[in-house]
């Protein structure tokens, strides 16, 4: 299948890029990497009358420290992020989360941006035109009935990025430049939770995510990112968690995220097994309770291959095992 | 709508006039007549479509052909220098690596590309490296066996 018609832009500065997608309001996409929208074209789930590309603006391509922060271009490839010297030492968990993504031909084109704006999926929707034309239209491409669970008007197609539970563990914010606004808002508020249109920029607030910011972290804090997937060279996470760790050299847990993608329309933070963690002492007993727990917050429907029931059992397997990663506790058992 | 786009193809610097909607892999094939670049899933799972843009391999079929303006690609064709196979394709062949041959160019390619940055991979770098490139024939363990033995023979002259 080829590409639709479109017209292409190339703006050279946000100043550009912001008129354009003011002037050109609802008809436009924009294309970062494009490995995800090159796909959704050809497969005619998004047919964009206008291109706008962000390849030109060098401003989006820096990786800094800036006071206390770690500031994200978001035009930075995703390989980009995995061999920037300054990631792989105060950010380890988003190095490791952006390695998981897709296969290295993807990671050499994919931008950062990009992984945090994509779009949920569903097996009724990612599929191409002739495959979806055998039913009727579901929500998410326009219609009104949703196929995997039958309601109208509902859809809980799935957010499967990678990057962006370790980002939300860290507690970075982004900085969205529309027109004649800048504001700047904290990751996990960017997102919607509906399935149609999962984040602000897809809900048609005319804006370009520039940067992403991220508080360095401290010393005392440990973090990682596991992710389950049927192919281990190149799937979309099936389920992913992302946990952070403060203070556990002193015994007891100062703070504790735990963030998972590819479980609901959003990511999901675990806030009861948060506050379980907060204050203890980590032990394989905590441990098996916190991930009990954190599962209990997730409500997986089938999107994908996979049961909700074995999405969770799989979330369990994570949690248990990335608490013991940062935690450093062993349960005798190899992995 | 067109646009003219100028980009160094293995080599050799080219001034094409091409559609905006046409992937990097269509002008490489229709308008350059370089078919060594397969066209399999057409959606960046085969890596049948890999080339080398500015000596990163990336799925040709994801890249607008507009997005190559002012870069260097190298495709299969570039590979072999004065008609004798570069040692990359020998030794695929020597080894067996090859059955139908639909992955091969993209597979020698990531393995370029593996070798030009890390003379001396290990099990883990190559599977890793060639993730991307999936091959429904060898069951990869000849194209492991190519790639190591490279690696030797790399070390073995010094890294050249």
């Amino acid at each position: 299948m080829r590409l639709p018609e479109f017209i292409y832009h190339e703006p050279e500065n946000l100043q550009e890029a912001t008129n354009l997608i003011s002037e050109f309001n609802g008809r436009y996409g924009i294309i970062a990497g494009g490995t995800d929208l090159m796909v959704k074209m050809k497969q005619r789930l998004q047919n964009s009358q206008y291109l706008i590309s962000l390849d030109r603006i060098p401003a989006l391509k820096t990786i800094k420290e800036k006071a206390d922060n770690i500031i994200i271009g978001s035009m930075n490839t995703l390989d980009d992020i995995v061999n920037s010297e300054i990631i792989k030492e105060k950010l380890p968990c988003l190095k490791q989360a952006a390695w998981e993504v897709g296969s290295p031909l993807l990671r050499s084109v994919a931008t950062i941006g990009g992984n945090i704006c994509l779009n949920t999926r569903c097996r009724f929707y990612n599929q191409s035109y002739f495959w979806r034309s055998s039913r009727e239209t579901c929500c998410k491409a326009g219609g009104h009935v949703c196929h995997v669970t039958n309601q109208e008007d509902a859809c809980y197609s799935t957010f499967v990025a990678d990057t962006v539970p370790a980002l939300i563990a860290y507690d970075a914010s982004i900085k969205l430049v529309g027109v004649d606004k800048t504001r700047k808002l904290s990751l996990a508020d960017f997102y919607t939770g509906d399935g149609r249109m999962p984040n602000q920029i897809l809900k048609g607030s005319n804006e370009i995510l520039t940067e992403i910011e991220i508080p360095i972290p401290k010393d005392d804090i440990r973090s990682v990112y596991h992710k389950f997937r049927v192919r281990e060279s190149i799937d979309f996470p099936l389920v992913g968690v992302a946990v952070m760790m403060k203070g556990i050299e002193e015994k007891h847990c100062q703070d504790a995220r735990v963030v998972f993608t590819g479980v609901g329309s959003a990511p999901v933070e675990a806030k009861l097994a948060r506050e379980k963690i907060i204050g203890q002492q980590l032990t394989p007993d905590l441990i098996l309770e916190v991930a009990t727990m954190a599962v209990s917050e997730l409500h997986p429907v089938k999107t994908d291959l996979m049961s909700p029931n074995y999405k969770r059992g799989i979330a369990q397997v994570l949690v248990e095992k990335a608490l013991r990663d940062v935690g450093g506790v062993n349960n005798g058992k190899d992995d | 709508m067109e646009k003219t786009i100028n980009l160094t193809v293995n080599g050799e610097t080219r001034s094409i006039a091409v559609d905006v909607n046409q992937t990097l892999l269509e002008v490489l094939r229709e308008d350059l007549g370089l078919t060594g670049t397969k066209k399999g899933c057409n959606q960046g799972e085969c890596g049948a479509c890999t080339v080398l843009m500015d000596g990163k391999p990336v799925s040709s079929c994801l890249v607008l052909a507009v997005k190559a303006d002012g870069k260097t690609v190298m495709t299969i064709e570039g590979v072999a220098k004065d008609g004798s196979l570069h040692p990359i394709q020998e030794t695929f062949n020597q080894k067996g690596a090859i059955q139908c041959g639909f992955c091969t160019p993209g597979m020698i390619l990531t393995t370029k590309n593996l070798l030009d940055k890390n003379p001396n991979p290990s099990l883990g770098e190559i599977k890793e490296a060639i993730s991307g490139n999936i091959c429904r024939c060898t069951g990869y363990v000849q194209i492991i066996e190519a790639i190591t033995s490279l690696a030797k023979e790399k070390n073995a002259r010094g890294g050249v």
